[in-house]
């Protein structure tokens, strides 16, 4: 955020940068669009995966990296999406394409009952919380009726071929990743985004300062609440089918954070940089997982958590601030204030 | 005829609460003491329990050990395991941001849990011990064989560190570095190599817990997670000031949650413990974190 404050450089090369960076922008956003029809079913699959965990990571990021508080607890915003599509489309007959804003709905009134609380604990506590408080959700979705119990929820097919269906959800994510990355380059350049940086910085004298942190910070959970909530209800219709412990799984949770965090917390850029290179390494070490030799047989998949953890204990100790803390670095300027 | 059912049902329960009660209470105790001790979190201490079962699962089936013995050695196994975490780590950790310290206990985390599933599979397993089904009857209450052996193997090391803190120049110098590291230091104390034998001492209450944790409820790599709500729910309700508190709290604990078992059927146990960790952590959490002194 300080780039945009300390820098005094001349306005022309600032507006020049500008330039070149919304037309790279706008460049990389045609490629994606017009390679949704292009590339073959498995990489539309792969690339809405992607655009998804960029969706949620952004939304996380703007609690999560501007303001400092790390939500161990992304996936239940993310569940209850899921399932507010689910439970609306499959017993209420509510059409689909309504069900999605209504999911993002959803998923802010919980964040609102349940993390406004949880936003007057710091630090390590927070994250506790929320880490507990999205076992509970999924202990709470896996014993009621409503909810399908264990056995889960079928979703309704959409009414076309496999690869157009594909298409679809592309676009879909694709849209939504464009909107919430905008929503992040906006956030980190206004006074919303300076405040949530000084609550990170150091939150008792900001608030001192006259930051509104308490109300700022919610402002900010429920933003990316809603996100999450509508990428779960899209999520839902993706894969047909949900059901407690795929949907609610830690798994989701760590994985927003650990992209996040390699890509660089409280950057826009950082999501975009992240997701992507986790998730190819993630599919780099499934095809190594083939091929190398492991105490005699092969590599089981789950190789690749071992692999995400040393990065989260690696990155965290030596490159906090991620891809985006090193290219700034190179690029000489400083990240905090 | 219905109430006397019920009536030594409750007892039961009561008595079976207070025998888990004391094994929650180990395997709260390394969870209390790097938090009260170094400040810090650390959300791996569910997965060195996970590994404490799975080393009594190796023993029994490899060399026939018994879950008793098991437990002997996990204590200096552990230690170790403790110590190398500790060096290669937590010494980092302790000196970084509260969050990244956070960060790289759940890359841990992830890292063990992960490494555990590749070694034993996610396949649930048990302790088949030859008395595994043992029950003794005692006044009319059934009281299974293992679960009292774990909680005498629990309370003998409760015991144990309780007198060490308390009686022991080590321990002594621990309650000062729990009180005020920078004076401990000052008087001449050596905080660091402190804080490795309180990792290490913490890691091996873990492995011990994970063993007789192991002779109760079946394990698998992934249903850690519990015990983790479990221990930390001990600790905030117990408080970091002594281990008689925290021995109160996971008694506390053990007695909720065979009641409530009664009460309810099985799945709402989860749902109960997760919600009064909600509540308590909300009400003292950050207390819990205000409150650095220790008086043990």
């Amino acid at each position: 955020m300080s780039s945009v404050l300390l820098e005094r450089g001349r306005a022309r090369t600032r507006w020049r940068r500008w330039l070149y960076g919304g037309l790279g922008a706008a460049a990389a956003v045609g490629l994606l669009a017009v390679l949704g029809v292009l590339i073959p079913l498995d990489w539309v699959t792969t690339l809405s995966a992607v655009f998804m965990y960029i969706l949620l990571a952004e939304g996380w990021n703007i609690l999560g990296g501007y303001a400092g508080y790390l939500n161990f607890g992304m996936v239940t915003f993310f569940g209850v999406g899921a399932y507010t599509a689910g439970v609306l489309c499959t017993q209420y007959n509510v059409h689909p394409l309504l069900t999605i804003p209504l999911a993002g709905i959803m998923a802010t009134v919980v964040a609102l009952l349940v993390g406004v609380p949880a936003l007057r604990l710091r630090g390590v506590y927070f994250a506790i919380l929320t880490l507990i408080i999205s076992f509970l959700t999924q202990v709470l979705v896996t014993n009621l009726d409503i909810t399908g119990g264990a056995s889960g929820i079928y979703m309704p097919s959409l009414p076309f071929d496999p690869f157009t269906n594909e298409q679809i959800f592309y676009y879909a994510f694709l849209g939504l990743m464009l909107l919430a990355v905008l929503l992040a380059f906006i956030i980190e350049h206004s006074r919303f985004g300076y405040a949530l940086v000084a609550i990170r910085e150091d939150e008792d004298p900001a608030e001192i300062l006259g930051v509104r942190t308490t109300w700022l910070k919610t402002q900010a959970l429920l933003l990316g609440a809603f996100l999450a909530g509508v990428a779960g209800a899209i999520y839902a219709f993706h894969t047909s089918y949900i059901e407690p412990q795929g949907t609610f799984s830690l798994d989701i949770s760590i994985d927003v954070v650990l992209m996040s965090l390699v890509g660089g917390l409280g950057t826009w850029q950082g999501p975009v940089i992240g997701v992507p290179l986790m998730l190819v390494t993630a599919q780099v070490l499934r095809i190594l997982a083939g091929e190398l030799p492991f105490f005699g047989s092969t590599i089981p998949p789950e190789f690749d958590r071992v692999v995400f953890g040393i990065i989260l204990i690696l990155v965290a100790l030596l490159a906090p601030y991620g891809v985006m803390g090193l290219v700034r670095r190179v690029r000489g300027r400083r990240l905090t204030v | 005829m219905l109430t006397t059912i019920s009536l030594s049902l409750l007892v039961q329960a009561l008595v079976n609460g207070l025998l888990l009660g004391l094994v929650y209470t180990l395997i709260s105790l390394g969870l209390s003491l790097t938090l009260g001790i170094m400040g810090v979190v650390n959300v791996a201490h569910s997965t060195l329990i996970m590994l404490g079962s799975y080393l009594a699962l190796e023993l029994l089936q490899r060399l026939g050990l018994d879950p008793i013995i098991s437990a002997v050695i996990a204590v200096p196994v552990f230690f170790l395991i403790g110590v190398l975490l500790e060096r290669l780590l937590i010494s980092h950790v302790a000196r970084a941001s509260q969050t990244t310290g956070l960060l790289v206990l759940f890359g841990v985390l992830v890292v063990i849990e992960g490494a555990a599933i590749l070694r034993w599979t996610t396949d649930t397993q048990v302790l088949s011990v030859s008395y595994i089904n043992a029950s003794l009857t005692l006044a009319g209450i059934a009281i299974a064989v293992p679960r009292l052996i774990a909680a005498a193997i629990a309370l003998v090391l409760v015991l144990l560190l309780d007198t060490f803190l308390r009686s022991t120049l080590y321990g002594k110098a621990i309650r000062a570095m729990a009180q005020n590291r920078d004076a401990a230091r000052i008087s001449g104390i050596d905080t660091d190599r402190l804080s490795l034998l309180v990792f290490g001492l913490a890691t091996a209450t873990a492995g011990v817990g994970g063993v007789v944790l192991a002779m109760i409820f079946p394990f698998d790599p992934q249903d850690h997670y519990r015990w983790l709500a479990w221990a930390f729910l001990v600790v905030v309700i117990g408080g970091l000031g002594s281990i008689r508190n925290t021995l109160l709290a996971g008694l506390l604990i053990g007695l909720i949650e065979t009641v409530s078992s009664v009460l309810f059927p099985f799945q709402y146990v989860y749902f109960i413990v997760y919600l009064l960790l909600v509540v308590t952590l909300l009400v003292r959490g950050q207390g819990l974190a205000g409150s650095q002194s220790r008086a043990l």
